[in-house]
């Protein structure tokens, strides 16, 4: 194989996934497209919190919360109460409203560090909560509102405004979400990967490994710190934007403190610091309880729900399978998802033929994180 | 005067049993910069253990076997599983994430053999009450404090005057420099998570017994009110611990007490007071109440 | 970019190749296909979940979190209905089946269960939680979906497929009201203490008894309390201090038990009165079971377990021959009693000669007597009204099955019609 046809398998690499994606559904039920459009959420979200945890090192729980005032922001300003506007701007004030969010918390976010600023954080989720509760007028309280559903170009995303069908294919909500869901991805993705690669992802990843070090070269710190934590609450907004248009109806019990906890594990395994870990990690522990959870029942010793006093159902299962496969990935892969695949990927590469040096192609940035080595301490004795 | 002195004395007994677990998580992240989240599901075991061992072997036998189980149980947990990953203070999000996995693992199986049953743990005070003055406060709650002040002291001395400790305290300070010095890292830091282990099976006898009405599978989550009593006198300072446990017990108290009051700011306010309280605090001192300022050398 | 037109071209040919086959096989996917036929077996038009041999009926339910005693206890009830329905040929000569599916109480799992659940269901026997109901309410509504949730909260009447059987929590709160100042000596000017979970079920439950205190002329001190509160000290020594002479409590069986412990312990020895789901049975195995006996009344839609209806103890006579090991609790009638009436629904739109979704919730909305032998008949009539008004008195009792029993028999508390029609719900 030549070098010069590398760029362009690359480029298949990237397209064939692509069309994959976007060929789905035409086959899957709705369950499926349902699981697929909260992952997707999720994996935006993660990408904010990568950003945050990851590359400026400050550790948050909060961002359960940053998610809500995106999806409540988003039912506000495009609903009835509320101003009514048109459901993209609602989405692009949401997303700036879950930002100034994160910005109001910014004089914490600046002076306090590490887990510290994990449970100082967490006070966001409870305090968000009470507010969702008692805010009635805005929030519609203890159960919630109705979400206004996206409108792009006159093609409203959901079922029952008109019976569109492509290929024969009727498409509903979830067919026609898929695409917009896909297209906020997209947009994460590249956007999170130009920050990371650009000067302030640089000057990021300095502060993370050494806040003095990052001073001394004219990092100016808590700026970057506080606005490592506004964008990463913007990713959120825009991930509760997509929240609360696939769940159809917000409510604020599903903002609670579990879900914050779901985003840290979410970017731990799949790897801090990499934008396709965090969305790695993202389908991860968003999907596989409830893949899980739909087949436990054909794995031996796991009875239907419901059956017989005593069993085991498929949910207790499913939640055995996942508490194991963390602790399993995470011993054996202490950098995550995100570096096992490199880790693969290095072997794969050395083992049929020896590699060549390819000084443009290797891993461009996102350098091992210098604190994970890349192989597994197997035995740490002190 | 006397509501005064009735929430003085709930907020002091619920801070008391607080500190039994904010103390397990200070010793914890203490000795390994993890944040433990398996610690409710710890508190959970020790409480079961000695719910379906009480009628066996009298209350105080099944507490010992719960509270050393638990203890194993936490110790293996770090020397099996965490102390594989990587040392660093950096990496330890990694072992934090690991114990919610096993938070998950031991949640699930305890949900399960609990169902929906409230199960007594035979605790000696029952219901009764005694009469102070101008209050009344149960027995079970005038234990806590007794319990908590007692274990709470022990284990102050445990830090300052054993092998174990001082050898806890070179390992918090300088990691490399301690091993250099002949520290055995991994058995300090095991000790330091039986340890936590221990009081956490020990809150969950306190906070199963009376004016609660016993142990259900939900009684672990109470941990997480232990989160800002930890972070708000300092996560490396046991001392901040007690201090925080009591600071929120208290806040927590007057809320309720106070809540008509309160009227403005929406009911429910008591779950909300002690995480604002916290971040009060940590504006003010970035590192909590005891923590240390940390100086930067170039 | 200096690729070698040969690699150029590969590439490209893979692409447009993927591309190519990815349309042409979503041509002739399985969802392209038309939905099922119009008119089935017997005459009886069809619909998503019935077949010419099944009907199937979905149930979304928690057995592993905080509801899991309450979900057992239905889904048994509920199997054990299907059973016999289908031991005797079934409904509209087609066979029952209810896919269970467990959400252990999360929002995200219960949506994600829904739209598994329901594109192949003609209703939904149970819902269980609050938050659960909340999040689905939108898309029961638009899929017609005749659904029972486990919830008595007044915010849910109004919404046609949705169906709140027995009364709500507001019309319980009223009875209890009713109960304190008819039996318990309360008179007007006093102060009575109210403790409810934040929340649909504490929201609805207060708004009941606000009412009902001001045309009593009594005063209300609320405290708010989560589930998560286990210990209720604090709001006790607060609702002493106030000096309430009785104590209304709409929330779960842990706090109402630590409430009733506390108050007797502190001698503030007033009569409490909850909401049904504030009891359980597993209550009379703890330490505060004398207390509770002594000072706890209950006000529920449905009898006691071990009431003297000949209904009632055949069905209690029969769940505990299918389980032995299960406790009999109000989760059982409730759940068998949501069968039974879901079941006389679906024999009306069999009748009526359709079996497809809007046309059950049709039917059901026909039923304006439905009394299925276990306790008060039900009206379903008006979307906007509690099904029915009649409340039970029970008190726990240490003997008894289902540790209740009841002490004053079903009927209607004075001033529910005025509140219902002041409200606007009839």
């Amino acid at each position: 194989m030549s070098d010069a046809a590398k760029p362009l398998l690359r480029l298949t690499g990237l397209l064939l996934p692509l069309l994959v994606l976007c060929a789905l559904p035409f086959y899957l039920e709705s369950y499926w497209l349902r699981i697929g459009l909260f992952s997707m959420a999720a994996a935006i979200g993660a990408v904010g919190l990568s950003l945050l945890s990851g590359t400026a090192g400050q550790l948050s729980m909060g961002h359960a919360f940053f998610l809500a005032v995106g999806a409540y922001g988003y039912v506000w300003f495009s609903g009835d109460p509320g101003l009514g506007l048109p459901p993209v701007v609602a989405m692009v004030l949401a997303v700036l409203l879950a930002g100034a969010a994160g910005g109001v918390f910014s004089p914490v976010a600046g002076r306090v560090k590490g887990m510290y600023l994990g449970i100082a954080t967490l006070a966001l989720v409870f305090v968000g909560h009470h507010l969702m509760l008692t805010m009635d007028g805005v929030t519609g309280g203890f159960n919630g509102r109705s979400v206004e559903p996206m409108e792009i170009g006159g093609l409203v995303l959901d079922s029952g405004h008109d019976d569109l069908a492509v290929l024969g294919v009727p498409f509903g909500a979830e067919e026609r979400l898929w695409y917009f869901g896909l297209a906020l991805l997209a947009f994460t993705w590249f956007t999170a990967r130009g920050l990371l690669r650009g000067r302030p992802g640089r000057a990021l990843v300095a502060l993370r490994d050494s806040e003095t070090a990052a001073s001394v070269m004219g990092v100016p710190v808590a700026r970057y710190r506080s606005s490592a934590f506004v964008v990463s609450s913007m990713y959120a907004g825009l991930a509760g934007v997509l929240i609360a248009l696939s769940f159809r109806r917000v409510v604020p019990d599903y903002f609670g403190l579990v879900l914050s906890i779901d985003y840290l594990a979410m970017i731990v395994i799949g790897g801090l610091g990499s934008v396709g870990g965090a969305v790695a990690g993202a389908f991860f522990v968003t999907a596989l309880p409830l893949v899980m959870a739909k087949y436990a029942d054909q794995l031996p010793l796991v009875a239907a729900p419901g059956s017989a006093d005593g069993s085991l159902g498929p949910t207790e299962a499913s939640r055995y399978l996942y508490g194991a496969a963390i602790v399993v990935i995470l011993l054996w892969a202490p950098d995550g998802l995100h570096g096992l695949v490199r880790r693969l990927r290095l072997r794969l590469r050395r083992e049929p033929s020896p590699p060549p040096p390819e000084p443009g192609l290797a891993e461009p940035v996102n350098p091992a994180p210098t604190t994970l080595p890349a192989v597994p301490v197997k035995e740490h004795t002190p | 005067m006397t509501g005064l002195l009735d929430t003085l004395l709930a907020g002091l007994a619920l801070g008391a049993v607080y500190a039994l677990v904010a103390l397990g998580f200070v010793i914890i992240f203490k000795a390994s910069h993890v944040m433990n989240f398996a610690h409710g599901s710890m508190l959970l075991l020790g409480g079961y253990l000695t719910a379906v061992l009480h009628e066996h072997l009298g209350f105080a036998a099944a507490l010992a076997v719960g509270v050393l189980a638990t203890a194993a149980l936490a110790g293996a947990v770090d020397r099996v599983l965490l102390q594989r990953l990587p040392q660093d203070p950096k990496a330890a999000h990694v072992a934090t994430i690991v114990t919610i996995g096993i938070d998950i693992l031991l949640v699930t199986d305890l949900a399960r053999r609990i169902g929906g049953d409230l199960l007594s743990l035979g605790d000696p005070w029952g219901d009764k009450v005694r009469t102070l003055g101008p209050v009344t406060v149960p027995d079970s709650r005038l234990a806590a404090v007794a319990v908590s002040a007692l274990v709470i002291g022990a284990v102050f001395a445990l830090f300052r005057y054993s092998r174990w400790g001082l050898s806890l305290r070179c390992a918090a300070e300088d990691t490399e420099a301690a091993a250099l010095q002949g520290v055995r890292l991994g058995r300090t830091r095991m000790l330091a998570w039986c340890l936590a282990g221990a009081l956490a099976a020990l809150a969950a006898v306190f906070l199963a017994a009376f004016p609660a009405t016993g142990l259900e599978r939900t009684t672990g989550q109470i941990a997480l009110k232990a989160f800002p009593a930890a972070i708000l006198g300092g996560l490396a300072s046991p001392v901040g611990a007690l201090a925080g446990s009591l600071v929120i017990g208290l806040t927590e108290a007057f809320v309720i007490t106070y809540q008509s009051d309160l009227h403005v700011l929406g009911d429910g306010l008591s779950d909300v007071a002690p995480y604002v309280v916290m971040i009060l605090v940590l504006l003010v001192r970035p590192n909590g109440l005891f923590g240390a300022k940390g100086a930067v050398r170039v | 970019m200096n690729a070698t037109p040969r690699a150029h071209r590969r590439a490209t040919r893979i692409t447009v190749a993927a591309a190519l086959s990815a349309l042409l096989v979503a041509g002739c996917s399985s969802k392209a296909e038309d939905p099922k036929g119009e008119e089935g077996a017997g005459g009886v038009k069809g619909g998503p979940g019935v077949t010419d041999t099944t009907i199937r009926i979905g149930s979304l339910t928690d057995l592993t979190g905080p509801y899991a005693t309450l979900g057992e206890s239905i889904t048994n009830a509920q199997k054990m209905w299907a059973d016999e329905v289908n031991a005797q040929g079934g409904i509209c000569d087609r066979k029952i089946e209810i896919t269970v599916k467990d959400h252990g109480y999360d929002v995200q799992k219960a949506v994600a269960a829904y739209s598994e659940v329901a594109p192949d269901s003609v209703a939904l026997s149970q819902v269980i939680g609050s938050p659960v109901v909340a999040a689905l309410v939108d898309d029961i509504g638009k899929d017609q979906i005749l659904t029972y949730p486990q919830a008595w909260s007044a915010s849910l009447l109004g919404i046609d497929p949705v169906q709140v059987t027995g009364t709500t929590y507001d019309v319980d709160m009223i009875a209890g009201v009713d109960f304190l100042t008819s039996a318990k000596g309360i008179e007007k000017g006093d102060t009575i203490g109210h403790v409810y979970f934040e929340g649909d079920y504490g929201a609805n439950a207060l708004e009941g008894s606000k009412w009902a205190a001001e045309k009593a002329g009594l005063e209300i001190v609320e405290q708010k309390i989560k589930p998560t509160d286990q210990d209720l000290s604090a709001q006790v020594a607060a609702l002493q201090k106030a000096g309430v002479k009785a104590i209304l409590i709409s929330a779960g069986p842990v706090q109402t038990a630590s409430l009733v412990g506390v108050a007797a312990s502190r001698g503030l020895q007033v009569p409490v009165v909850s909401n049904i789901p504030g009891y359980s049975p597993q209550l009379m195995a703890s330490e505060a079971a004398p207390a509770l006996e002594g000072m706890l009344h209950m006000i529920s839609a449905a009898p006691a377990v071990n009431a003297e209806i000949p209904g009632v103890k055949d069905m209690v006579a029969k769940y505990q021959k299918a389980y032995p090991k299960a406790p009999v609790d109000t989760g059982v009638l409730s759940g068998y009693n949501t069968a039974l009436l879901l079941g006389l629904a679906l024999e009306k739109a069999c009748d009526n000669g359709s079996l497809a979704r809007e046309d059950v919730v049709k039917a059901h909305r026909q039923l304006a007597d439905a009394d299925t032998g276990l306790g008060t008949p039900q009206d379903f009539s008006d979307v906007e009204r509690p099904a029915s008004v009649e409340n039970y008195v029970l008190k726990p009792s240490k003997d008894a099955l289902g540790g209740a029993e009841i002490v004053e028999e079903a009927a209607v508390a004075p001033g529910v019609e005025e509140y219902l029609k002041e409200k606007g719900r009839s």
